[in-house]
């Protein structure tokens, strides 16, 4: 803790604060300032330029018609549930690599884990933008080598889901709307996140060996220990994970973005909250309905942040 | 070594060591398609799309075209990237060592003030930042991208150095007090020697943030050549005609850099991330 200082005092250090004027400039003006402006601006009908006209409460009625802009939280919902269970890899591998005895191998598998997060976020997803591909893509070449494109193929013909999947015809991944949020899920298999699983592994180094001693005396097997011993041991950094997580795909769509376009995609099915503001804002020019969008988002993920402050508390 | 209890142990993780290994291949399996197109044209490529191509026949000229295409966009972000992650780590060791020294008249407002922009999502103020730069005259230059960076990074920067200068025993800023130490040099000669491997850690990470950011750069940047790394790349992306033996040279390229410093720091990332130091 910072160290208690008398009024005096602190009035002969008060050079100090002056410690703090840059960075509160920095936040000031290129945080503070946007987001009021964004409030502000979120009752105009505004093009960006100098003229922007008042319109009231217009905006923000409008968004409660806007279809695109409600079913796009139906498909960040379906992300946000995916990417919860794409963290179980993660924490498979973490449980792996803390069960080594070796501490050299487990030094070398963190290296190697973080390895992916140095190469630029943008490679990554336009190397599996290419697996996507659906003449050269790696993707279509393993489900026609595994025959899972002759089993889809049979329950295309079996439910009538109208042909996505045909003998003839590559797997078009990013191009056929039913697929595009399969696609978005299979994104970055096997969905190892670095900084979780050293999260993780840093959780886990707090159980001494003698809690493992004890347990296989007691003739708890793997799975056992996982369930009473590590999970339990884990579950604060999986929450602070799980957190950001939320937060970060409402907010993201740089994915979206890169793999299917500005306007998500064919059918706009992988149209999310985050692109649809960004599309009515650089798009179509919409600067004050984008602004109000913007802030619809931000309530949301405040509400999603209290919420997970309230409920999501772990009793220790 | 000859008691049973130990000789046991490598045969058991035999499969721990194989189930990680798996893991591991299909997580870098993207990398190594990467690598291995890159020394290939299309056609050896649709011949031959698995396995890497003999040394011998390595397409060399890829990576001299994707140099001379990347260069400047690479230098591009190498000026922004180091002056941003710079720019945060200075103002936000100032701004840490305020808040960590005493407990001045106001902190505790000032300290919340910080924190509750952990919460503001980034993508509500895209628009009114765009509009702010543009009264600024700030648009389509490289300054600006160096200004955004180095106020993204002041919350996480300072939120983390805090509690880092927190943990500096007392004894240590009263006797340089003492001496007649200001302010400014007890941060230079107390906290900076002391916080080499949190300010690594972070540094590393401000700079991975800012040579990935593409949309400001996107929004902002109008003259090829001003144009960062993730800029180019989606300009590449978007050619209609594709010879991925050089998209996938570009690629490589683009990482290079990063690869690099990464080797050299290794260790300290790693164990700065893994020591929970940094939990976001």
């Amino acid at each position: 803790m910072s160290a208690p200082i008398s009024p005096k005092k602190a009035l002969a250090e008060w050079k100090l604060y002056l410690f703090l004027v840059p960075s509160l400039i920095l936040i000031l003006l290129f945080s503070y300032y946007p987001a009021i402006s964004a409030i502000y601006h979120s009752f105009f009908r505004w093009n960006g330029g100098e003229s922007k006209e008042f319109i009231g409460f217009q905006n923000y009625a409008q968004i409660f018609n806007d279809k695109i802009f409600l079913q796009s939280f139906l498909t960040i919902g379906i992300l946000i549930v995916a990417n919860l269970l794409k963290l179980i890899p993660s924490i498979i591998m973490a449980v792996f690599i803390h069960r080594l005895s070796s501490t050299k191998f487990q030094y070398w598998y963190r290296v190697l884990l973080v390895l992916p997060m140095v190469v630029p976020g943008l490679v990554t997803l336009f190397i599996w933008k290419f697996f996507f591909n659906p003449n050269l893509g790696a993707l279509n070449y393993f489900m026609e080598f595994s025959g899972l494109k002759t089993l889809l193929v049979h329950l295309d013909q079996f439910f009538g889901w109208g042909g996505i999947f045909l003998n003839d015809f590559p797997i078009s991944w990013l191009g056929e709307p039913q697929l595009i949020v399969p696609s978005l899920i299979i994104w970055g298999f096997p969905w190892i996140g670095a900084v979780g699983v050293l999260m993780f592994i840093a959780g886990l180094q707090s159980i001494g060996t003698e809690i493992y001693e004890a347990a296989d005396l007691d003739g708890i097997g793997p799975i056992g220990k996982f369930i009473y011993i590590e999970f339990p041991l884990i579950i604060t950094q999986i929450r602070v994970i799980v957190v950001l997580m939320m937060i970060g795909t409402l907010q993201s769509f740089g994915m979206q973005f890169l793999l299917l376009g500005e306007n998500g995609g064919p059918g706009g099915a992988g149209m999310v909250p985050g692109l649809w503001m960004f599309n009515r804002a650089f798009i179509a020019g919409e600067f004050g309905y984008a602004c109000a969008l913007g802030l619809c988002l931000f309530v949301v993920i405040l509400g999603l942040t209290f919420i997970n402050n309230k409920f999501l508390r772990v009793e220790k | 070594m000859n008691t049973p209890a130990i000789a046991k142990k490598p045969n058991k993780d035999f499969w721990k060591h194989g189930a990680i290994l798996a893991l591991l291949a299909l997580e870098l399996f993207p990398f190594y398609m990467m690598l291995q197109i890159s020394f290939k044209d299309n056609k050896s490529f649709v011949q031959n799309t698995w396995l890497p191509s003999l040394p011998t026949e390595w397409l060399w000229k890829n990576y001299w075209d994707a140099m001379q295409l990347l260069l400047p966009y690479i230098s591009n972000s190498m000026v922004v990237s180091v002056s941003a992650t710079l720019g945060t780590l200075f103002f936000a060791l100032l701004g840490a060592y305020f808040f960590a020294r005493y407990k001045m008249p106001l902190s505790g407002a000032l300290w919340s003030g910080y924190l509750i922009l952990m919460l503001l999502p980034g993508v509500a103020n895209i628009v009114p930042l765009f509009a702010l730069l543009k009264s600024m005259n700030l648009l389509n230059t490289l300054l600006a991208l160096i200004i955004l960076g180095a106020a993204g990074g002041q919350v996480f920067c300072i939120y983390v150095l805090r509690n880092f200068i927190e943990e500096i025993p007392k004894d240590l800023f009263e006797a340089a007090e003492m001496d007649g130490a200001s302010h400014f040099n007890q941060l230079w000669n107390i906290v900076v020697p002391m916080s080499g491997p949190i300010l690594g850690t972070l540094a590393i990470l401000q700079f991975l943030g800012n040579w990935n950011e593409f949309l400001m750069p996107l929004i902002l940047l109008r003259d090829p050549q001003l144009f960062t790394i993730g800029v180019g790349l989606i300009y590449l992306d978007g050619e209609y005609v594709k010879d991925w033996g050089n998209i996938m040279a570009a690629f490589t390229v683009a990482s290079i850099p990063l690869v690099v410093i990464f080797l050299f720091t290794m260790r300290l990332f790693v164990q700065g991330l893994s020591s929970g130091a940094v939990k976001g």
